[in-house]
């Protein structure tokens, strides 16, 4: 099977200054790859790499089996730019019908469908629509052909949290239909329930890229327990996978890798009246990662 | 794509249409109290203007007559400008104008190499320019049999053919800086210089040595040199423009295939 996306040593220069050095990626057909980094990382830079905005400096990238410069693969491709500027006297509902046809088409009823999904006024003259109502028509224009392949630079910027439901689910039927989705983001939360995968990029460079359920899987997970009375801290130390342990009186606290097994069996010797679990924050160990890279400069610094 | 593009710049077209009809209309219309008394008016029109002034208006000698009135107020300076202004206007809204607003973005990213996307904006200056020309043409044609110059219709179709051609080469230069560029700045930077001394070397610097060999690179000679509205269709003068502009064109789809796009 044929990468959607395969780059190799890919990278880009402005002048001197970096936007994007060494990417070496595949992104399969039927997932959704969520791009994070902070802003200014290069999670754009890739994309616009992506579309043929930008030429590469070194390296080589394929999309859908071509390289990007072949005009005819982005009928097959939906973009969402970062920066979606629409102008003009012309409403929204017109701009569409011309990128639909430019395209070759798009299915009849198509665009009231998702303009009616997204809640979008199709009737506004552009230059009068708001930030989030520009963003709807943004995604109305990038779902509405039915791409193989969908390229989304920030998505859910601008969209009120109905709707950025409402656009999850879109991402997640994409998924259903075997189409494959970029989407980026600089906040985790935002792509981590629709992603199969994430990559990290920070600095230019790709620092990991991970499988979400693995992930989860290797979440750290806060974990504090009450008790009828005091409990003797011998009785919870040395459990596998049990860090951080505090133990005050009745309350236990402590953080968990991995399964929760070890620490429930000991608390079950004691009355329990109290038990909190925090839901696993991807967010934390996104910054875990952005922290060990950071250390790992600053060694790297006086050598 | 060539007919979103004319379809944006509508307005942009009318309103440069009207007021170069309402500009034409009325200087035209001066005409008919000129032709009463030629001879005071054209001697003061000369008394008017000093020597440098008067070349840079092409000379002012025979205002008295139609054909030379024609040729001052019409087809001399302020038109021809007027005209080059509007090319540029039109031809920064084609690639460097929605490339700075980031409109271009999505545009570049449709099915369509980008060599086309140049050529279709091409068209869409070229006929834009075309529809501009021939409402004027009709109005100045109109007005000329109105106040009495008897211009015969050949020679002031060649000479409008002459400002058709004249404004499409200053505009395709505005498309093709901006296409190598993006740079709206950039492109009437580069147009408002080659069109002020083109102008200078062919009216100022005519008699001047030093600079009137420079009258080969001024479009400004090809355009008035042949003098149409006497002598007919300058042929040869016309194609150099023309070439020019084709040469242009060129130039401005391969530069743009090459670069970044809204960097």
């Amino acid at each position: 099977m044929t990468a959607v996306v395969r780059a190799e040593g890919l990278s880009k220069y402005y002048g001197r200054r970096r936007g994007l050095e060494d990417l070496t990626l595949d992104i399969q057909p039927g997932e959704v790859f969520g791009y994070l980094g902070p802003n200014g990382a290069g999670k754009t830079t890739t994309i616009r790499l992506l579309m043929d905005l930008i030429r590469p400096t070194g390296g080589r990238v394929r999309v859908l089996g071509a390289p990007p410069g072949e005009a005819a693969i982005r009928a097959r491709i939906g973009y969402l730019p970062g920066d979606l500027v629409l102008e003009g006297r012309e409403r929204a509902r017109d701009y569409l019908a011309f990128l639909g046809r430019m395209r070759g088409g798009v299915p009849p009823g198509r665009v009231a469908e998702l303009a009616e999904r997204l809640d979008a006024d199709l009737s506004v003259p552009m230059r009068k629509l708001s930030k989030g109502n520009r963003q709807k028509i943004g995604l109305i224009q990038a779902f509405m052909h039915e791409p193989e392949f969908l390229i989304l630079d920030e998505p859910t910027s601008g969209l009120d949290p109905l709707v950025q439901q409402e656009f999850l689910a879109m991402v997640r039927e994409v998924r259903a239909s075997g189409r494959t989705v970029l989407m980026s983001s600089h906040v985790l939360a935002e792509v981590e329930h629709v992603s199969d995968r994430v990559g990290i990029v920070r600095s230019g460079r790709l620092v990991a890229v991970e499988n979400v359920a693995a992930l989860r899987e290797k979440a750290v997970r806060r974990v504090e327990l009450h008790f009828d009375g005091p409990v003797p801290r011998e009785a919870f130390e040395g459990l596998p996978g049990v860090r951080d342990l505090r133990v005050e009186g009745a309350g236990v606290r402590c953080t968990i890798d991995g399964r929760p097994d070890a620490l429930i069996k000991a608390a079950a010797r004691f009355t329990v009246v109290h038990l909190v679990s925090a839901e696993p924050d991807l967010e934390e160990i996104f910054l875990t990662y952005y922290s060990e890279e950071g250390a790992h400069h600053d060694h790297q610094v006086p050598a | 794509m060539i007919t979103k593009y004319l379809r944006d710049n509508l307005r942009a077209l009318a309103g440069w249409t009207i007021g170069l009809g309402a500009f034409l209309t009325m200087y035209l219309g001066i005409y008919a109290s000129i032709k009463d008394d030629p001879a005071t008016y054209s001697a003061q029109a000369m008394a008017k203007y000093p020597g440098a002034l008067k070349d840079l208006m092409g000379g002012l000698q025979d205002i008295g007559t139609g054909t030379g009135y024609l040729q001052t107020v019409v087809y001399q300076l302020i038109v021809p400008m007027l005209f080059v202004v509007c090319a540029m206007i039109l031809a920064n809204r084609a690639i460097a104008g929605p490339e700075e607003a980031g409109t271009l973005e999505l545009v570049v990213t449709l099915p369509v190499e980008r060599g086309r996307v140049v050529l279709a904006r091409f068209a869409g200056l070229a006929l834009g320019l075309l529809a501009v020309a021939a409402v004027t043409f009709v109005i100045v044609w109109t007005m000329t049999r109105q106040v009495g110059i008897d211009t015969p219709f050949g020679r002031l179709l060649a000479a409008h053919i002459g400002l058709y051609l004249l404004a499409l080469f200053f505009g395709t230069l505005t498309l093709a800086v901006g296409a190598a560029t993006g740079r709206k700045a950039a492109a009437s930077a580069v147009l408002g210089v080659w069109a002020a001394l083109g102008y200078m070397v062919v009216t100022v610097g005519r008699g001047v040595d030093a600079v009137s060999w420079l009258r080969w690179v001024s479009p400004f000679h090809y355009y008035a040199d042949g003098r149409p509205l006497y002598e007919g269709l300058p042929a040869g003068d016309y194609l150099v423009l023309a070439g020019a502009t084709a040469v242009l064109a060129l130039t401005a789809v391969l530069t743009f295939d090459r670069r970044d796009v809204g960097v």
